[in-house]
């Protein structure tokens, strides 16, 4: 049965990534900006804009660069995305499908353990505040529910960087967290590429130096994320919580006398389900919103590719970047579905 | 909440039975009583009057230019002890440099005059493009709940498609494909916020559509389109309004977000974003306070709209 659904989301996602390849085409093609300008310099001679143009091959009609860019009646020498080939970035001209593989896994990394911790963090607090609705941790959740997800996620990660690496060492004469600047300290030997998960990887080739280096950089962006997701994350378990906990079922399961850590168990399993799928949203989200943390800590990774590539109006670039953003948010999507049955009995396919 | 009447007579004339539908009780929210009982809500209450009074007169109340370098080059702010001395100066005596309450940065201006300065910029941004996204989702959810047709079930497909965008990103190309400037942030961000308020009126909608005033509305020969914007609209954008509210939050967050990572509005705009983008530079070295001000400024800010969002709705559900 859970097949039936699979298949069917998938085919789904396709048309979907089918539709948003086409707008992002269209989108950037429709907006008044001139790539060959920004490539060949505002004062090349016309020749030399029309070589440019030429190669770029923004020349031809848009439905023919559509087709190029589809690889579908295309006339250009290279692939397109039916042949599986994202074409080559117009800056460097090396394949985007390669770039994207080498900057996607450190943004991945960094939402995949900031989730994950924040999830941690989330499900005894706010299981903790919805069995005591009145107490004070109930309302120190509520606030922070509130305020945590509505602060600026850059400028938090910038206070922490000043709190832990430049005051700590003015006062303490040490450093807490180092300096933002990459994902591991340049004189050590990096872990080779096996995942991309630069920790993963170390542990994998046995670096163990490179491990805690790793770990100890990934520190402050992951606290930033955590710091700014754990909010709304409490607030989602905590009023499911609430909610389930009034429901029939508890009350049974009070009545047939079962001690209350029990109890909460069973509430547990039901309040979990909207708690994944809003992990679910922050995932796509974050996947393209992380940019401004990325930035700050230099970590390399899809949000600074996304921004170089936009600036400079790499078209190309552009358009693998959200289609493999787009890609990755309807996988993560169907995953949390298919976790959601498994947690909810009442849901069938 | 109030149901239209019409020329030919109130919906009640007609069928006496609409009575129980109409007068059911309306949901009400008496926004000066929850002021004075609720703190957080008050808060949220004061921060959105204070951004809206600074967005008009922010930079003609700021004590120094905000766009004009002094020849004091990333000085520190004065130490808490000294400002009420400095305040009490400022007061009695027309001082020829008045005081760097906040510091200035590297390039000589003063983060004070540019922090409250930056809500023209900021807030005119955020308020206009969560206009734009109410007014344009509205129209559109309506539509897309009122009539069932090809053209509505485009639409619905086309916002599921672009909510599948990554926010920040499209915001991003959007701004900087179309030029760095506020008129072309505003269009990118009623863009990408269109979409929420085209399920939420469109939902909405949908609910009011069997209820009986809209059958009373068309027995008495309205025509369809007067029903759908003079009986079912009004009745329908509760909860965008009250979406609004959140949304001009996060219109404040992404339009900093977007300046801080270069792809915003071009120095020297006051700007909070821009502000912590150039303070970054120096916070290692430890020049805090040019990331710091402007920093609290955005939170507060954010938080406010973020609370009376959360108050509306509260008292709406």
């Amino acid at each position: 049965m859970i097949w039936r659904f699979v298949v069917r989301r998938v085919l789904i996602a396709i048309l979907q990534l089918v539709g948003i390849s086409l707008v992002v085409f269209f989108l950037i093609r429709l907006l008044p900006a001139d790539p060959v300008a920004r490539l060949v310099g505002f004062n090349a001679t016309q020749v030399a804009y029309d070589q440019a143009e030429a190669a770029l091959g923004l020349n031809k009609s848009v439905i023919q660069q559509l087709g190029d860019y589809l690889g579908i009646m295309s006339t250009a020498k290279y692939d397109g995305i039916a042949q599986g080939y994202l074409g080559d970035s117009w800056v460097t001209g090396s394949p985007i499908s390669e770039e994207i593989g080498r900057f996607l896994p450190v943004t991945l990394e960094l939402i995949t353990y900031s989730l994950l911790i924040a999830f941690l963090i989330a499900v005894p607090v706010g299981i903790t505040s919805a069995m005591r609705p009145d107490g004070v941790g109930a309302k120190i959740t509520f606030f922070w529910g509130l305020f945590a997800g509505s602060q600026p996620e850059f400028w938090w990660g910038l206070m922490f960087v000043f709190f832990f690496f430049t005051w700590w060492w003015e006062q303490f004469g040490f450093f807490l967290a180092p300096a933002p600047l990459g994902r591991i300290n340049p004189m050590l030997i990096e872990p080779a590429v096996i995942t991309g998960f630069i920790l993963v990887d170390s542990i994998l080739s046995l670096n163990f130096e490179a491990f805690v280096d790793a770990a100890w950089h990934l520190m402050l962006p992951v606290f930033t994320l955590v710091f700014i997701v754990s909010g709304p994350i409490i607030k989602m378990i905590r009023q499911n919580m609430v909610r389930v906990l009034r429901s029939d079922f508890i009350l049974y399961a009070r009545s047939c006398g079962l001690p209350s850590r029990s109890v909460s168990l069973y509430a547990l399993r039901a309040a979990m389900a909207p708690a994944m799928t809003l992990i679910g949203i922050f995932y796509g989200f974050l996947l393209g919103g992380a940019v401004p943390i990325e930035v700050i800590f230099a970590l390399g990774g899809l949000g600074e590719y996304s921004i170089r590539s936009i600036l400079s109006f790499d078209y190309p670039a552009i358009q693998g970047t959200v289609l493999i953003i787009a890609m990755v948010s309807l996988l993560v999507y169907l995953t949390i579905d298919i976790l959601h049955a498994f947690l909810d009995p009442r849901i069938t396919f | 909440m109030t149901t239209d009447s019409t020329s030919s007579g109130t919906p009640e004339d007609i069928n006496p039975h609409l009575e129980l539908d109409i007068t059911k009780k309306r949901r009400q929210i008496d926004i000066v009583k929850k002021f004075r009982e609720e703190k957080l809500f008050a808060f949220g209450i004061i921060v959105v009057f204070l951004s809206i009074f600074l967005a008009f007169f922010g930079p003609s109340i700021a004590p120094i230019d905000p766009t004009l370098a002094t020849g004091d080059v990333s000085f520190p702010p004065p130490p808490l002890a000294d400002w009420p001395g400095l305040l009490w100066q400022v007061m009695t005596t027309d001082m020829e440099n008045p005081p760097h309450w906040f510091g200035t940065d590297s390039s000589g201006l003063d983060i004070f005059s540019r922090t409250i300065a930056a809500p023209r910029t900021d807030m005119s941004i955020a308020l206009l493009a969560a206009l734009v996204s109410l007014v344009v989702g509205t129209v559109l959810g309506l539509l897309a709940g009122y009539y069932k047709n090809i053209w509505t079930e485009i639409l619905m497909r086309t916002s599921d498609l672009m909510q599948a965008f990554p926010v920040f990103i499209t915001a991003m190309i959007l701004v900087a494909l179309s030029g760095r400037n506020t008129a072309n942030i505003i269009f990118a961000l009623g863009l990408v916020y269109t979409p929420i308020f085209i399920r939420l009126t469109r939902a909405e909608v949908l609910s009011q559509k069997t209820r009986g005033y809209v059958e009373a509305a068309r027995a008495v020969g309205n025509r369809e389109w007067v029903v759908a914007f003079r009986h079912v609209l009004p009745n329908s954008v509760v909860p965008s309004l009250i979406q609004t509210s959140t949304t001009i939050g996060f219109a404040i967050l992404l339009t900093a977000g977007l300046s801080f990572v270069g792809a915003g509005v071009r120095p020297p705009t006051p700007e909070w974003g821009l502000m912590i983008a150039q303070g970054s530079n120096n916070i290692v070295h430890g020049e805090w306070w040019e990331s710091v001000f402007p920093g609290i400024a955005i939170s507060l800010t954010v938080f406010g709209y973020a609370t009376v969002g959360h108050g509306l709705e509260e008292d709406y559900r």
